[in-house]
């Protein structure tokens, strides 16, 4: 093995004072814990608004928070600038609620629904909604050959987004609101994947999570039959508890 | 004694609104005396329902002619008005009966309205007050002291913005001016300390909290806080707004470990019958109020020990053939608190996720459950499998019981008493279970 290829696989948390009021921190764990298992040495670097981003991270992590967070986070991340230096180079960025919302040209905050500026790497804008999107969401995930996925999660956000040409949809919604009631949810454009149901989701469906290691080391992984069987015994549980 | 012996002014009430409030009450009366022959509970709760229906306006009714004190906050307001009810008839003694408490938890309008209800003669008041019914309080009941405990996310399905409440405090407060409580604030939490800045007296409570994580940045203007070093008197550092004038204000009360620093500067040990150091925080926080009825210290620590399992809180009780102790935990700060007192191997935890626990349950992530390696977990109750997901990749050794009884009857036969930490529901369920309510 190349000296390379044995530095830790580094994901990056990102603002967690601001963004991860959901438990957002759960997909970091989950990330690692996927590589850990498969002897994929990787360790998660929480970083907070002030210190650095490392521009080297092979999946960055943007979760949900209130509207003042957001804008700090905006700020701050541009004002870093080396998360557009990772995307640049093909890292990976999976972004929930808040976090996909700042990841769009533009979003709203508070009753005046004052309009901010995101960090433009998806293609999506977000207004406030007519009613807040709060509940079990359960949407499927269609794959390039064909197949599909299910995604489970909870969503909870007044912002409804829309999808622009550069942008494709993740999901199709089957219970719930997703993007704006209109059917879709989430965005992906590259390899930033942005999505509304936290939860943290990847705690319900550890095929996204190997999806999104998949993109950043550029491999398939194997299977983990252990785990697997709990996350089915959820993910049965909670598809038969919305489709009631 | 002065301060006590001070009765508060009767109410009055109209003749028709007399009239009205006597049938709620009796209507009400009735409603759970039924409630608790069919053995569903105390009755407390449809008691208030039926009396608030048939007077809308009993909340208000109700409050009004008491000199009330009220506790709130997100974590610890049964605990801490329990201890400062017990305070308060203990320095009362023979008159003990003078002070009614909704001991029951019972915290809304009509659960307030309901333990009131009950105790028409009572002339004090030391009333647990839920967060959204804070407003209400200040205007109607026109509470002496407001005991302010900490702000920390809950229930964000319903409660989306946390500083949303902070502000309704705020608003209540300043609208109140001069005729409102003397507020009883931890000075360590920066929503509390914006919230009662506007209170015309505050009395700052040091309370040495652990949790910080919903206390980024500043909820006046937004700024991200500065935090010093970590201390033992600070575990998570005292905190400034680098932007505005908001900071963390010099506390008259300050918790030190396990004991409690008087204005005074003396320090007494509380040595409470309820575990944990947030409850020192809580004990704090009540010997501050307390004193603002002139209670002694010394006399308020006497009656704090009487208290030892506020509400079914860390109750012992034998279910299914199980001893078991009952640890009631409701959002990912109680759980920080909660999960080191308890010990026993297995432990068994129970999570719903109905209205009353918060939908989501995405909070089990921001909970340390790592810290139970090398013990076994039992996943009970509704969401049993998404704690059992989250177990695993903490590799904490567990298995799924979804049903409490079967959990129970799990550990009936091995070492007791075995901790059980659940959250609202499976907890209610526990103390009916164990015939503790
Ligand atoms: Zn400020």
């Amino acid at each position: 093995m190349s000296e390379a290829a044995e530095s830790p696989v580094k994901i990056v948390l990102v603002y967690q004072s601001l963004l991860g009021i959901y438990g957002d921190q759960g997909n970091a764990k989950i990330l690692k814990k996927r590589l850990d298992w498969r002897g994929i040495p990787a360790e998660v670097l929480m970083i907070e608004p002030g210190e650095p981003l490392p521009s080297d991270g092979a999946v960055y992590l943007l979760g949900g928070g209130e509207d003042n967070a957001q804008t700090t986070a905006v700020r701050e991340l541009k004002r870093d600038g080396h998360l557009f230096e990772a995307l640049a180079d093909g890292a990976v960025l999976f972004a929930v609620c808040a976090g996909y919302q700042i990841c769009g040209k533009t979003f709203t905050i508070g009753e005046n629904d004052e309009v901010r500026e995101g960090l433009g790497v998806l293609d999506v804008t977000t207004v406030r909604g007519p009613e807040r999107a709060v509940g079990e969401i359960l949407t499927r995930w269609e794959h390039p050959d064909g197949t599909s996925t299910l995604i489970s999660g909870f969503e909870n956000h007044g912002g409804w987004t829309t999808l622009g040409p550069g942008a494709r949809p993740l999901a199709r919604v089957e219970v719930g609101i997703g993007n704006a009631n209109d059917g879709t949810e989430g965005a992906v454009q590259g390899k930033v994947v942005g999505t509304y149901p936290h939860g943290p989701v990847l705690a319900r469906n550890p095929e996204l999570a190997d999806h999104l290691l998949t993109l950043a080391l550029g491999r398939e992984l194997e299977p983990l039959p252990d785990v697997q069987a709990e996350h089915d015994a959820l993910r049965a549980e909670r598809a038969a508890f919305v489709r009631r | 004694m002065t301060e006590l012996s001070r009765r508060a002014t009767p109410a009055r009430l109209g003749l028709a609104q007399r009239a009205r409030l006597r049938a709620a009450t009796l209507a009400g009366d009735a409603a759970a005396l039924v409630s608790r022959a069919l053995g569903k509970g105390s009755g407390a709760s449809i008691r208030g329902q039926l009396l608030t229906r048939l007077d809308p306006n009993a909340f208000r009714e109700l409050v009004k002619g008491r000199r009330i004190m009220s506790v709130t906050g997100t974590n610890g307001k049964t605990t801490t008005t329990h201890l400062l009810a017990a305070a308060v008839r203990t320095a009362l003694g023979e008159e003990a009966g003078r002070c009614v408490t909704n001991a029951d938890g019972a915290n809304l309008h009509y659960g307030i309205a309901s333990a009131l209800a009950k105790a028409r003669k009572a002339d004090l008041a030391v009333i647990e007050t839920d967060e959204r019914v804070v407003k209400d309080m200040i205007a109607h009941g026109r509470p002496e002291v407001l005991v302010l405990l900490n702000f920390s996310r809950d229930q964000l399905d319903r409660n989306h913005e946390i500083k949303f409440l902070g502000r309704a405090w705020r608003q209540a407060l300043e609208a109140a001016g001069p005729d409102g409580p003397v507020v009883i604030a931890n000075s360590d939490d920066p929503l509390v300390t914006w919230a009662a800045e506007k209170a015309h007296r505050v009395v700052w409570v040091d309370t040495a909290s652990t949790w910080s994580a919903d206390a980024a940045m500043c909820p006046q203007c937004g700024a991200m806080l500065d935090r010093t070093d970590p201390s033992e008197d600070a575990p998570t550092g005292r905190w400034n707004c680098p932007e505005c004038d908001l900071t963390e204000h010099e506390a008259s009360y300050a918790v030190h470990g396990p004991l409690i620093e008087l204005p005074d500067g003396r320090r007494v040990d509380p040595k409470l019958n309820v575990p944990g150091k947030f409850n020192i925080s809580n004990a704090a926080c009540a010997l501050a109020a307390a004193a603002q009825w002139g209670i002694d210290p010394d006399v308020a620590l006497v009656g704090f020990r009487t208290v030892s399992a506020p509400a079914g809180r860390f109750s012992t009780a034998t279910i299914a053939g199980a001893t078991v102790r009952l640890v009631l935990s409701k959002n990912p700060a109680g759980w920080a608190e909660s999960l080191p007192l308890v010990q026993t191997d297995p432990v068994i935890l129970a999570i719903d996720s109905v209205a009353a626990d918060g939908k989501d349950v995405s909070w089990l992530w921001d909970v340390d459950f790592e810290q139970l390696r090398g013990r076994h977990v039992i996943c009970s109750g509704p969401r049993a499998y998404d704690l059992a997901v989250r177990l695993s990749y903490a590799e904490v050794d567990h298995r799924v019981l979804v049903d409490l009884e079967d959990a129970l009857r799990a550990v009936a036969s091995g070492p007791q008493p075995v901790d059980i930490v659940a959250t609202y529901t499976p907890f209610q369920k526990l103390l009916k279970m164990g015939g503790l309510r």
